[in-house]
């Protein structure tokens, strides 16, 4: 057993025994605590960075390759559907294959875990509203170039939305920046036009994502 | 409680530790068992002896769910174990002050300042854990 506290606190005589056969004093105990504290505190959180990393590069390689395939097409007529949804998918799965990877590697259970849960579903939900909405504009007769806005924007726009709220569950200033930034970009961006959205959209969002990640260890309570 | 108002049951390394550790969860949270041991450095049937005391005394609950390679047995602090902990803070602060203030005394009767005396480390103690 691993009891390093078994001497009294220099000049603070007020050992007691503790009945697994130690002797702590209260100075002992109060670095115990300090210690205990401090590393639950740094060892129980759970780290969204392989996340954030995630994000950021696929919005940066997959938002720019898409960039470099659709510039410069006159007429637009952007990317094939199913080489939207199968990336939209593929960055569903690697957010919960991580968040849950997280989540498990911290060994924190209960209600937290619950609302992790909760905001994945919520994620998902976003993005089935996505492909839906979509289908609908190209059935109502939307041109390739709103659709176009549409792909690129509409993931941005679910992912701010989703973390401005986990914002609001955890109090968690950095997320709530990202969340803001995100739905800024998400607004913004479409100005550039079906093309440009992808750039504009790589680099605002996905160096965003990789600063946070970068900064992510630095910016939680020690 | 002990002459000097530290709980016994909490007032042990092993089981400060458990107990401060819990405290850093958030309120309806849990930690694995698994988890517990590597964050607090003991064997498991260590572990379990010590648990068994906080749960004796309703300060933790140790809840197993699943079966097999899935069974996962997680550890909470209850809020009885909560106020303890608190309860306990505010013994030591108070120890750790007047055995501050027993060791500064023989100076300020003398007039003398004396530069660098020891301090008590309450400066050390985490701040109350948040209900």
């Amino acid at each position: 057993m691993n009891e390093q506290a078994g001497t009294t606190g220099a000049g603070m005589g007020e050992a007691a025994g503790g009945d697994d056969g130690t002797t702590m004093g209260v100075a002992d105990a109060a670095v115990i605590m300090q210690e205990a504290s401090d590393r639950a505190r740094r060892q129980l959180r759970v780290s969204h960075r392989a996340t954030f990393t995630i994000w950021g590069l696929g919005l940066l390689l997959g938002y720019g390759s898409i960039w470099l395939t659709v510039r410069g097409q006159q007429p637009f007529h952007g990317l094939p559907p199913a080489t939207f949804a199968v990336g939209a998918l593929l960055s569903s799965a690697s957010i919960m294959t991580g968040v849950a990877q997280a989540q498990a590697d911290s060994g924190v259970g209960g209600l937290s875990a619950v609302r992790q849960r909760i905001h994945l579903l919520a994620v998902l939900a976003g993005f089935a509203a996505m492909f839906a909405l979509e289908g609908a504009l190209a059935h109502t007769g939307a041109s390739r170039s709103v659709i176009g806005v549409f792909e690129a924007s509409a993931p941005v726009l679910v992912a701010g939305l989703f973390y401005f709220t986990t914002s609001a569950v955890w109090l968690d200033w950095p997320v709530l920046g990202l969340g803001i930034w995100l739905l800024v970009v998400a607004a913004v961006g479409g100005f550039a036009g079906p093309s440009g959205v992808w750039a504009v959209d790589a680099l605002a969002a996905g160096l965003a994502y990789l600063l946070m990640a970068a900064i992510e260890p630095r910016l939680r309570p020690s | 409680m002990n002459e000097d108002g530290l709980d016994p049951v909490i007032h042990a390394p092993a089981r400060l530790r458990i107990v401060v550790t819990l405290a850093a969860l958030r309120d309806g949270d849990d930690l694995s068992f698994t988890r517990l041991q590597e964050l607090i450095g003991l064997t498991p049937g260590n572990l379990i002896t010590h648990l068994r005391k906080l749960e004796d005394a309703g300060y933790v609950t140790a809840e197993k769910n699943g079966s097999g390679v899935t069974a996962r047995t997680s550890v909470a602090l209850t809020l009885a174990g909560r106020a303890a902990l608190e309860r306990y803070t505010t013994a030591l602060r108070q120890l750790l002050d007047s055995a501050s203030s027993r060791l500064l005394s023989p100076h300020r009767q003398q007039g003398k300042r004396r530069l660098g005396a020891p301090r008590a480390p309450t400066a050390l103690l985490p701040r109350a854990p948040s209900a």
